[in-house]
């Protein structure tokens, strides 16, 4: 394992920013940190990048304990985090070679590793650039490079993409497509979920502090297909159809409007057919049956609505 | 990590050093410093070659007495300045956290900045020395005093820069860290006198007696004061003109005088030695406590 997280709890003051979080992730994964603002994604990444104290819990990073040996795990990170920042008095590849004097590396390897992390980040032609001559996706795409200046064997990135055009955003994904093929551990926080889908191999909902799903994208959504919703079409007899469906136990929610019935149901595919069966069983003339695709962005949505209901409820 | 290889140090090297502000600094510095040195000899008609009065190269005392007063103003002005906002300033910048993530250990952090404020005080230093080397012109002042005065402001500049990295790294804001770091050595400076003051008014009431203030007590009450310190600098030329009617010459001729009487083994603690003593131990126990502060899990937020 890269990361191993037992029981992490943040408390500032009176609010609980993490709650025993528990996570693990395996070497070579690309990690998607998925929640809400103030959900604890940033404190999380922040106690485990060696950069805050928690208030209880273990982090352990290739086996090393974090708070034990935190000048050894540091050599194995690399943290990115939302915020850029960057000396505007220096050139790029100045900035590059200070960090890499911060990391204990000096003189031609480090130029040699600035020359190859600028040609990885499409920097190359601003080496000699003042960093504050920079567009902002290009000081984030400097921020990258720097944070792998020491080969570090797992990444941290906070955000990365944040307060990009869609340009600067491909150009960053089609980087983080490239460490991926480069074997490194990633953890990784965005809010546009698609993109994460895209390109993480497993993911982890945060919720209120609480780790609520964690798994391969395709698991999650598995796991939230047993709560999904189905738009049923019906040509005529309407509220026969509605009347029905409410008699089944596995319908929860439902709404009718203009012929388009939409049902949340619990079960997976085989309360699709089962419900399926039953109208048309009963001669009601089904026009379209189309169980809706639990995208990322769905399982979010839910996952996080129901923890809110708890908070409520409680 | 080596001294020389201290990144935070090479950066601000090498940024610093290659734009137009730091030549312009220097040179103000030392036209200033000529300026001061000018107006000295013009007063005292030395530069007027139809003056009736006497020629005395012995002012020139007083000129080196001036210029180094002056120099070390301007060092307990100028490096709090520069140092108070090292890390606050860095945390401003966002640049903090990009640094305590790497493995540079928070000492080697906390040093970094410290030379670079001593490393301008020692350009600053060495820049002056072509003004103070005027004064050889006239004699009286030894090559060595020069070389002792030289150790004694780079002391006294890493003691002052250590404290504002500690005020720095304390306070979050760099107004607060600067304000915190001039009353601390203002107390530091003046306070001690205070202690030296209330120190014999107690004597005196205990022993209902006057008592004598000797090299000891000002030793053990005064040696944290870098003017005390500085006193082991003040050349008396024996005039009634001399810079000696100031207060700091008053200050140094009564202590140099107290040596002179002081039998015991302190005779051989000069003041420039016990403050420049004090000022290794206190920057040791600085930098401790700043490394420990800046760690990051230690820190609260």
């Amino acid at each position: 394992m890269m990361l191993v997280v037992e029981n992490l709890t943040k408390k500032f003051k009176k609010t609980m920013a993490v709650d025993r979080l528990c996570m693990e992730i395996p070497r070579g994964e690309i990690y998607g940190f998925v929640g809400a603002n103030g959900a604890g994604k940033t404190t999380t990444m922040r106690i485990i990048a060696g950069l805050l104290a928690p208030t209880s819990g273990k982090v352990y990073i290739d086996g090393l304990n974090i708070f034990r040996d935190p000048l050894k795990v540091k050599g194995r990170i690399g943290y990115m985090p939302d915020f850029f920042g960057v000396y505007n008095d220096l050139k790029v590849s100045e900035y590059m070679e200070f960090y890499g004097g911060l990391q204990g590396i000096y003189g031609e390897k480090c130029r040699e590793l600035t020359d190859s992390l600028l040609e990885l980040v499409r920097l190359t032609h601003k080496r000699d650039a003042y960093v504050d001559t920079l567009s902002r996706g290009m000081k984030q795409r400097l921020c990258l490079a720097r944070s792998l200046i020491h080969d570090p064997d797992f990444l941290i990135l906070d955000e990365p993409a944040s307060g990009l055009d869609p340009r600067a955003r491909v150009e960053m994904k089609e980087i983080l497509k490239e460490l991926r093929t480069m074997g490194k551990t990633v953890l990784i926080s965005s809010h546009i979920l698609p993109e994460l889908a895209e390109l993480c191999t497993s993911i982890g909902i945060i919720d209120s502090g609480r780790l609520v799903a964690s798994g391969s994208v395709a698991e999650i959504t598995e796991k939230m297909y047993q709560s999904g919703l189905i738009k049923i079409k019906v040509a005529e007899k309407e509220e026969e159809a509605v009347k029905i469906l409410m008699e089944m136990p596995e319908v929860g929610e439902l709404s009718s409007v203009a012929g388009v019935i939409e049902i949340k149901v619990s079960g997976g595919e085989e309360t699709s057919v089962r419900v399926l069966k039953t109208l048309v069983e009963n001669e009601i003339p089904v026009v379209s049956f189309h169980p809706e695709e639990c995208s990322l962005e769905a399982v979010f949505m839910s996952l996080t609505e129901r923890s809110s209901e708890n908070e409520n409820n409680q | 990590m080596k001294i020389i290889n201290n990144p935070i140090l090479l950066k601000d090297m090498k940024t610093k050093l290659r734009g137009w502000r730091t030549p312009v600094l220097i040179s103000c510095y030392v036209l200033l410093l000529t300026g001061i040195l000018l107006l000295f000899f013009l007063g005292n008609n030395m530069l007027d070659r139809y003056s009736t009065s006497a020629f005395d190269p012995r002012l020139a005392v007083d000129a080196y007495n001036y210029i180094i007063v002056f120099q070390f103003a301007l060092l307990f002005l100028i490096v709090p300045a520069m140092t108070a906002t090292s890390i606050s300033g860095e945390r401003e910048r966002q640049t903090l956290e990009l640094m305590l993530v790497t493995q540079t250990p928070t000492h080697d952090i906390i040093i970094g900045k410290i030379l670079i404020s001593v490393a301008h005080s020692i350009l600053l230093l060495l820049s002056s020395m072509p003004v103070l080397g005027m004064v050889f012109f006239f004699g009286g002042i030894g090559i060595m005093e020069i070389v002792k005065l030289l150790i004694f402001y780079v002391l006294t500049s890493f003691f002052v820069a250590s404290s504002g990295v500690f005020f720095s790294t304390l306070f979050r804001k760099s107004i607060v860290a600067i304000i915190s770091t001039y009353i601390f050595l203002g107390l530091l400076t003046f306070g001690t006198f205070f202690v030296l003051g209330f120190r014999a008014i107690i004597m005196e009431y205990v022993t209902h007696s006057s008592i004598d203030v000797t090299y000891a007590t000002y030793l053990t009450s005064l040696f944290p004061s870098p003017v005390f310190g500085f006193t082991s600098f003040y050349f008396d030329k024996g005039d009634y003109y001399s810079f000696r009617y100031s207060l700091w010459g008053e200050l140094a001729s009564e202590i140099n005088s107290q040596i002179a009487y002081e039998t015991s083994i302190l005779r051989f603690l000069k003041p420039w030695i016990a403050n420049g003593l004090f000022d290794i131990l206190a920057s040791a126990l600085l930098i401790f406590m700043s490394s420990i502060m800046l760690s990051p899990l230690i820190r609260k937020k």
